[in-house]
């Protein structure tokens, strides 16, 4: 390649023809990228927080299930806020209306004593818009 | 065989009386034809809402679970027993869960709504509403004549 970078020299088709031929062929079998693999950049599958720990929601279970009650109107909040599966929803509605109507959890509010416990979701930032 | 969970809610009164009133809800228990297999004590507190039965108004009371198999049709009468009962502030009969295992579906739900099956459902459905449309049996992809 000196030849070409000392000046503009004109060299026969032939020359050229053959370096390009030789850097192709030369090629390291190692090299070559394997088209059978996985795609790697494949997402990990989601799972929601209850799937994830293993947690079947129980109507005693009134501290858990009053992390999915909000404290203003005591109403359940949706999938779009609370993140769970929609078999995992159903059962967190169900069990929460079976502990109001046995007299252990509140229905107009969230009981003062579970104010304070950590939140499982941004009720901000829910992941679909709210439809109202 | 079904198991039944009963969430009974006591009146507060002395332990003699509670005692009573334990024995008295599992002696019925008895009689309808049912076993006991677990009694637990979920302490005294203040309900989150008054409730008023029997005449009076009650703002706390004691929370008691009986874990019983019983025959179905018994249910009802045992509620009915239950109910009579003044020292009973509110009862609940509900079936004990049975954990089962269910694969999470969120990670699905979460893809862009033409990816989402019940979406696909939906639209195959609407498919299906189309106005039909003449076949002309040609064995050619287009009209041969002018239309």
């Amino acid at each position: 390649m000196n030849i070409l970078n000392r000046s503009l020299v004109r060299l026969p088709i032939t020359i050229l023809q053959s370096w390009t031929s030789r850097c192709t062929y030369v090629t390291n079998i190692t090299d070559v990228p394997n088209f059978d693999m996985e795609n790697p950049f494949e997402k990990e599958r989601k799972q929601c927080i209850l799937c994830k720990h293993n947690i079947i929601p129980d109507y005693k279970n009134v501290k858990l299930l009053s992390q999915f009650q909000s404290p203003y109107t005591g109403r359940i909040y949706g999938r779009h806020i609370t993140g769970l599966c929609e078999h995992k929803q159903t059962e967190v509605e169900t069990e929460i209306v079976k502990a109001q109507s046995a007299g252990l959890m509140a229905t107009y509010m969230k009981e003062p004593v579970f104010i304070k416990s950590p939140k499982l979701f941004d009720v901000e930032n829910p992941l679909r818009p709210h439809r109202f | 065989m079904i198991t039944y969970e009963l969430m009974v809610l006591l009146r507060i009164m002395p332990k003699s009386e509670l005692v009573s009133t334990l024995k008295r809800t599992a002696e019925t228990l008895f009689d309808k034809g049912g076993i006991i297999r677990k009694l637990e004590n979920l302490g005294t507190r203040d309900m989150p809402y008054k409730t008023s039965v029997h005449g009076m108004v009650y703002n706390r009371a004691s929370y008691f679970l009986f874990e019983f198999n019983a025959p179905p049709l018994a249910i009802r009468d045992l509620l009915d027993e239950y109910g009579r009962d003044i020292d009973i502030i509110r009862r609940r009969i509900y079936k004990k869960i049975v954990p089962e295992h269910q694969e999470c579906t969120l990670h699905e739900e979460l893809q862009p709504a033409p990816y989402r099956k019940n979406v696909q459902e939906l639209v195959e459905q609407a498919r299906k509403l189309d106005k039909p449309k003449f076949n002309y049996n040609t064995g050619l992809d287009y009209y041969p004549f002018q239309k």
